[in-house]
């Protein structure tokens, strides 16, 4: 928490401390007791042994038998390894320092920026090579979740059972759906949100870079544990990526990896969201006001304030299912007078919220590329931001639409569909400023324009079936079915993963100096958006036939259309190495971008591609709002020494 | 900000936008995050306690037949040990704020040894209340909300250690005591919250 400024630590960096990491300065300071993946091999393994000590020694003292038990021994060591993975890549080292009262280094940015490919393996604490780390381990495993999907489509082609039994087809939708939702979409967007929020507000790095070089670590953790929670014997966690309880109390311990897994994710994206909330706050350019931040800023504040109040409830709710499965507490098992519907509202208090933390970097991210290419300011900025606010409210009193059919009490059905239906106000509000916004504008059709565009249409189709389903008697009727499957993928992939591309083709030049291959861009695009509409738009008809999902088998008169969807979905996985390529080749080879290719008012844009280590050389003077193209004289920002024009756009 | 001249150019001076130093505002999101936390247990706690059990609260025990007993009484004398930290950590922090030493370093230590009797008072407690985990939701909601609040409190005595050491160093200064700061609000936070837990779980 301290780590950001210099004032604890500007007391005690005494003298005789080299600053730099140069040369090695004494004997024992080789590789092994070095911060680095040498000390990981032999951190990792004692933090384990402290893992299995502890557990053991407590059952010794509690007299509980037997002492040697595997399931809380797993739980606890899902705690500790990760730990000891940490400590040895030295992400506590400086609080171990601190804590210690040893003379903590001032912070002198050694462990910034990124010289080589190795820098992107090592605790790095400069945002936007931690950026860059999100972006990329997160595609990885949107890859492996789609891979996931894959597997299970070839599975539906054809009724009964091909390839996969039941519960290892339940295993695949399971972690198809947490790798997507836990290890893509939430991070992805911290990711983006990492690069491009500092530079956006003028500051140097965010509030708290050690924080954040922490919280991205914990990151490939729980997608590491999630994985090998589905090898583990006796199957892989099976109960959906909701985990309902009590099913998922009594599912083999590969269910334990997932939880914490769980645990772990949110980790990352509360501590993320603290920081970037603390940035946001403390850390704008002169000038900056509330009023004048970019609408990504916006959008990943309110986020932001989401994540860090809404998570803690996910938290509980896998707190209380491990106690349930590893304490034998009764939270959830009625036969102890626990309560079971009550692990739906928990989790459905985060994760309705969560939908939201899903989508609204993702409308930042729209505002910032329909304004610029369309070449006009954004239709009613203060609304579009005051709009994420009313969301960000509105989302907490929508919980129970994920329940009316969970037998929760009667009375709370209509209040529930009433704010639920209430929520399509501010985002038709969103969607109707960028419609305004591209009213009469010079458009460029260039890739994240596309992208933009196809999420816009998609996002008011995934809107339009939420509204059916918001209400009650339409609810009741297509649970649990393939409606709800198309209807969460148009807004999940229509919707955040449509942006989150958006958002990669669109920063892609400032991230990497290069500028990705258009062509290749637009192909992908067409085909992951025809590939998509063909998969995901034939299971609402299949929904409101009454096929239900999450099942392996099904009756045969659905075997034309599931079969025509499985070869679709195959289409649009195929789409993705178009991407991969475009993305790989582009970073390797592609043509200098220049600083500003899209011509763009934002901060981001007027430094150089990829920005200098620490952004701006230079405090940037704030001196009007981020989307006035086409305003004459309009300016966002001044440099150096430049005298401030005086104001005349506002 | 860094005195150091380096060899490669830092960054420029940072510009702050909010009156409140960075690492407050950080901790007071945290904290509103931890009630958040804490929230969700008592959720739990109000659904296992209103909704599915609306008869008699604490229920009987069903090894015994007769109601769980709640040792009010330990407690309440742990509220007041714990409230009592809570001044001389207040007593500690001013003290370093008028350049007492003295007074910074007999404060931590005081708080420490409070937050740690606390915290054993507590484990002697579980040893001997008679009933485990596994005795109905009411246990289960008993042992979330007091085991929730004592994880924080042994987080919170680890940073307090950390500060009492970084004291008697003399590593915090009238001027640059953010550490200290930041320290002491977690700390009030654990005891406020310790008030609300007691009166949920041993009193109502």
């Amino acid at each position: 928490m301290t780590d950001i400024t210099h004032h604890d630590t500007h007391d005690s960096h005494g003298a005789g401390h080299g600053h730099g990491e140069g040369a090695p300065q004494t004997v024992w300071h080789h590789a092994w007791t070095r911060p680095g993946w040498w000390r990981v091999l032999w951190t990792t393994p004692l933090f384990f042994g402290i893992g299995c000590g502890l557990v053991t020694l407590i059952r010794w003292a509690a007299h509980w038998d037997p002492i040697w038990k595997g399931q809380p021994i797993t739980t606890v060591a899902l705690v500790t390894v990760p730990v000891g993975f940490l400590v040895g890549l030295g992400g506590f080292d400086f609080w171990t320092h601190y804590a210690g009262g040893l003379p903590t280094q001032a912070e002198d940015h050694d462990s910034h920026g990124a010289k080589t490919w190795k820098d992107y393996f090592r605790i790095n604490t400069d945002h936007k090579v931690i950026g860059v780390q999100y972006v990329v381990t997160t595609i990885i495993f949107f890859l492996i979740g789609g891979f996931f999907a894959m597997l299970f489509r070839a599975e539906l082609a054809k009724p009964g059972d091909q390839y996969f039994n039941p519960q290892t087809f339940n295993v695949l939708v399971t972690n198809h759906a947490a790798l997507m939702i836990f290890l893509f979409i939430i991070p992805a967007f911290a990711g983006l949100g990492n690069f491009v929020i500092p530079l956006m507000i003028g500051a140097a790095d965010m509030a708290f870079p050690k924080l954040n070089a922490l919280s991205y670590w914990l990151l490939p953790i729980a997608g590491v544990m999630l994985i090998v929670g589905m090898c583990t014997p006796g199957g892989g966690p099976s109960a959906g990526w909701t985990c309902y309880a009590p099913l998922c109390s009594h599912q083999p311990m590969g269910q334990i990896f997932f939880n914490m897994a769980v645990q772990w994710a949110g980790a990352s994206s509360i501590m993320t969201a603290l920081n970037f909330l603390v940035t946001i706050i403390t850390m704008r350019a002169p000038g900056m006001t509330f009023w004048r931040m970019p609408l990504l800023v916006w959008a990943n504040f309110t986020t932001s304030m989401l994540v860090v109040l809404a998570t803690p409830f996910i938290a509980g709710s896998q707190f209380f299912v491990l106690f349930d499965r590893v304490m034998h507490t009764n939270y959830f098992e009625s036969s102890g007078g626990g309560y079971v519907i009550g692990y739906q509202h928990i989790f459905w208090f985060y994760s309705h919220p969560a939908v939201y933390i899903m989508l609204l970097p993702g409308f930042g991210i729209i505002s910032e590329v329909v304004s610029v290419m369309s070449r006009k300011p954004i239709f009613g900025y203060r609304l579009m931001a005051l709009s994420l606010l009313a969301i960000l409210v509105l989302g907490f009193s929508v919980w129970a639409h994920h329940m009316f059919v969970a037998g929760m009490a009667g009375w709370l059905r209509v209040p529930i569909m009433v704010t639920t239906l209430l929520i399509a106000v501010p985002t038709g509000i969103k969607i109707f400023s960028w419609l305004a916004t591209l009213w009469d504008g010079k458009i460029h059709m260039n890739t994240p324009m596309l992208w933009a565009l196809g999420f816009i249409a998609m996002f008011v189709i995934g809107g339009l079936s939420g509204i059916y389903l918001g209400s009650v008697p339409i609810d009741i009727q297509a649970n649990q079915t393939y409606y709800i499957v198309a209807h969460i993928h148009y807004v999940l992939f229509g919707g955040s993963v449509f942006t989150i591309f958006c958002g990669i083709y669109y920063w892609f030049p400032k991230m990497t100096g290069r500028m990705y291959n258009e062509r290749l861009g637009q192909l992908h695009f067409w085909l992951t958006f025809i590939g998509f509409n063909l998969t995901f738009f034939p299971m609402h008809y299949l929904g409101l036939r009454g096929m239900p999902r999450r099942v392996a088998d099904y009756v045969p008169q659905f075997a034309g259309m599931n079969e025509f969807i499985s070869i679709a979905s195959f289409g649009l996985g195929a789409s993705t190495l178009v991407f991969l390529y475009n993305m790989i080749w582009s970073w390797a080879r592609g043509p200098a971008a220049g600083d500003n290719p899209w011509r763009s008012m934002t901060l981001e844009w007027q430094v150089s591609s990829p920005p200098p280590i620490f952004n701006f050389d230079e405090v940037p003077q704030v001196v009007g709002g981020p989307y006035e193209y086409g305003v004459p004289g309009a300016r966002h920002a001044i440099f150096g020494t430049e005298t401030p024009a005086p104001v005349l756009a506002e | 900000m860094s005195a150091v001249a380096h060899e490669h150019h830092g960054p420029p001076p940072i510009h702050y936008s909010s009156r409140i130093p960075p690492p407050l505002v950080g901790i007071f999101l945290f904290i509103g995050s931890e009630i958040m936390l804490f929230g969700s247990f008592f959720t739990v706690y109000f659904f296992d306690r209103v909704v599915n059990n609306p008869g008699t609260w604490p229920p009987l025990n069903p090894a015994t037949g007769v109601q769980f007993e709640r040792p009010w009484f330990v407690a309440l004398v742990n509220t007041l040990i714990l409230v009592t930290s809570s001044f001389t950590m207040h007593w500690a922090s001013t003290s370093l704020k008028k350049g007492n030493r003295a007074g910074l370093c007999a404060g931590m230590v005081l708080t420490l040894l409070l937050g740690l009797t606390f915290l054993l008072t507590q484990v002697i407690e579980y040893h001997r209340i008679g009933f485990n985990t596994g005795d109905t939701a009411f246990a289960a909601t008993f042992f979330g909300l007091t085991g929730l609040h004592g994880c924080h409190v042994f987080i919170g005595l680890l940073i307090l250690l950390a500060m009492t050491i970084r004291s008697f160093k003399g590593h915090f200064t009238p001027e640059h005591h953010h550490g200290l700061e930041v320290g002491g609000i977690y700390w009030h936070f654990v005891d406020v919250m310790w008030i609300v837990v007691y009166v949920t779980v041993y009193i109502l």
